[in-house]
């Protein structure tokens, strides 16, 4: 018997059965129980009914997006990659670390093998040979999972050499970040996975030219890498699944004040005013306030019948879900996110690195009650030019929360700038 | 030179990472984990000692350790509990966790340790937001919602 680190419930649920087939139960789904439910056939059809270029042409068609957060087309990608001479590498980025985010390690902790199954095909079309999982410090449990599966997948013959009796050659290495939420940007990614500081690189070139070792990289998500042995499975019956344009199932991990928090498969159609109801309601028969979503946008009521796709308009990036009721105050959850990205600012853009910090100390006076109109204005400036003096997404999302609620809760500003606080949370002296 | 810090162990799994990955920097970081796992610090010593069996510069390794969270801080204690601190878990009170935390320990929050056996850190993001307030007790995960001084006690207990 393996002995992995404690890790309770975090309750999954799922309606489509696609990427959470086998991961609605707290424990790690072992190979033979991953074969017998139909594992590996994904990547067997691959090898044999399948050359590199159909499957390449296939992502595409099913217009998969990077799960990620900036829902970059898949298949543009790796066409970037393949259009560069090998050797290629294939990335799989584990670092999940957004506020509210724990879609990823469900499929790491719960069913490794649809991973290391979307992995070997990914590297198939790709012709890589070798593939990294860069996974985040703080899942120890999850890492020791991957390096024991992908030990069994070895063993059984789906990884190494000659897979499956073919030419084709792949191998999976784990590799553990330490604690950097800079490390889950791609180019910051490849340096820590090159034994460096994290700091972001100046694009372009980009990774699918210049990337891991110099050489074409391809860095997709955990959840982007999973999405492929089921469209290799399905084909065009793929594009059955969800609305027009932005097909698949999708993670939506949901917390806050909801009775059921977890991680809920939907296809991306779904509204936001389902995704809660499916999440049980509002805690305790409290009135929705606010959410705060994929790369921390601010959503008020009036964007709860918005679905969460990758449209303009719609939720997209991570499909997270933090869920804030009527006893919760934005300025104080801004305060919890600016104390954040001044944390986790690397310091390569100065814009970035002073203008977090400033952002949390403007922020903070509102909270202290001694804010002025000034420093709204303030606010709105610093909000329009970080975004635009950085070089990497950390940069570029630091102030969304920021300008979200200024332009959605603007008048819970001016409240407090009176010293009074809707939800009676701040000025409270304990 | 002769290795106080870096047990056959861990030696052994320091050249199995060497061997397994393509560039020798790559061992680094994964060598700082088995150290920071053995020793729950990175101090000067091991850092020093990681220098000479890797042969890497000191500067190098010092530079990575001073830019990784995990690394970085100087805890003095032999068990690490980590309190997330992000908007899901500040909305569903991760600060009376602190407290308690605080109460039963003795410890301050992101103080070096007085007594060596806890040091108490309050961490962003651990991603396990749907049982917020989380918490981590070394490589242990544990849900810290409706939890009472009784069952934290027992927990802690576990960890002497």
């Amino acid at each position: 018997m393996r002995y992995y680190p404690n890790i309770p419930d975090l309750n999954v649920n799922s309606s489509i059965n696609l990427l959470l087939r086998r991961a609605k139960e707290n424990r790690t789904v072992e190979i033979e129980e991953y074969i017998t439910t139909g594992g590996y056939s994904a990547l067997k059809k691959a090898l044999t009914k399948f050359t590199p270029e159909d499957i390449v042409v296939l992502v595409e068609e099913s217009t998969l997006r990077g799960r990620g957060g900036a829902g970059f087309p898949t298949g543009r990608k790796w066409r970037f990659a393949l259009s560069n001479p090998p050797p290629r590498y294939l990335i799989c980025n584990a670092d999940e670390s957004e506020p509210g985010t724990f879609k990823d390690r469900i499929i790491i902790e719960r069913d490794p093998h649809l991973l290391i199954e979307g992995m070997a095909i990914a590297g198939y079309a790709l012709g890589a040979e070798l593939g990294f999982i860069y996974i985040r410090g703080e899942y120890p449990a999850g890492a020791k999972i991957l390096e024991d599966a992908i030990e069994d997948a070895r063993k059984k013959g789906y990884l190494g050499k000659n897979i499956l009796g073919t030419d084709f050659s792949f191998d999976i290495l784990v590799y553990r970040g330490a604690g950097a939420y800079i490390c889950g940007e791609e180019t910051a990614l490849i340096e820590s996975l090159e034994g460096k500081r994290g700091h972001p690189r100046l694009r372009p070139p980009y990774p699918a030219n210049y990337g891991l070792f110099g050489k074409p990289t391809v860095v997709n998500n955990v959840e982007t890498l999973s999405n492929i042995p089921i469209i290799v499975t399905y084909e065009s019956y793929y594009m059955n699944i969800g609305s027009s344009g932005y097909y698949g199932p999708k993670l939506f991990p949901i917390s806050g004040k909801v009775n059921k928090p977890g991680v809920y498969e939907a296809t991306m159609d779904i509204t936001l005013r389902d995704l809660i109801d499916m999440a049980g309601g509002i805690r305790d028969g409290k009135k929705f306030k606010a959410v705060f979503a994929g790369a921390l946008g601010v959503y008020s009521e009036r964007d709860l019948d918005t679905p969460m796709d990758y449209s303009p308009k719609g939720f997209g990036g991570t499909g997270t879900t933090i869920v804030l009721a009527e006893d919760d105050c934005i300025i104080d959850s801004l305060i919890v996110i600016a104390e954040f990205f001044e944390h986790e600012s690397c310091g390569k853009c100065t814009p970035c690195r002073v203008g977090t910090y400033e952002q949390l100390n403007i922020l903070r006076k509102f909270q202290n009650g001694t804010a002025t109109e000034e420093d709204i204005k303030l606010l709105e400036h610093l909000g329009r030019n970080i975004p635009v003096g950085s070089i990497c997404g950390l940069g570029y999302s630091a102030s969304n929360a920021i300008m979200d609620a200024l332009k959605k809760f603007r008048d819970e500003f001016y409240e407090h700038i009176n010293g009074n606080c809707p939800a009676g949370v701040c000025f409270k002296n304990d | 030179m002769e290795f106080i810090y870096l047990t056959e162990e861990i030696k052994q799994q320091i050249d199995r990472y060497v061997e397994k990955f393509p560039l020798k920097d790559q061992a680094i970081i994964q060598s700082l984990h088995l150290i920071y796992s053995k020793y729950r610090d990175i101090e000067d010593v091991h850092m020093k000692e990681l220098s000479e069996y890797l042969q890497v510069p000191l500067n190098v390794i010092e530079g990575i350790v001073s830019f990784y969270d995990m690394f970085r801080v100087k805890r003095g204690a032999r068990h690490h509990i980590r309190v997330c601190k992000n908007l899901p878990c500040h909305i569903m009170g991760c600060k009376n966790l602190l407290k308690m935390f605080e109460k039963l320990t003795g410890e301050k929050a992101n103080q070096y340790s007085k007594n060596g056996r806890f040091y108490i850190e309050t961490v962003e993001c651990i991603g396990s937001c749907s049982i917020a307030p989380a918490f981590m007790i070394d490589d242990d995960l544990y849900e810290g919602l409706n939890i009472t001084e009784e069952k934290l006690n027992e927990i802690l207990s576990k960890y002497t």
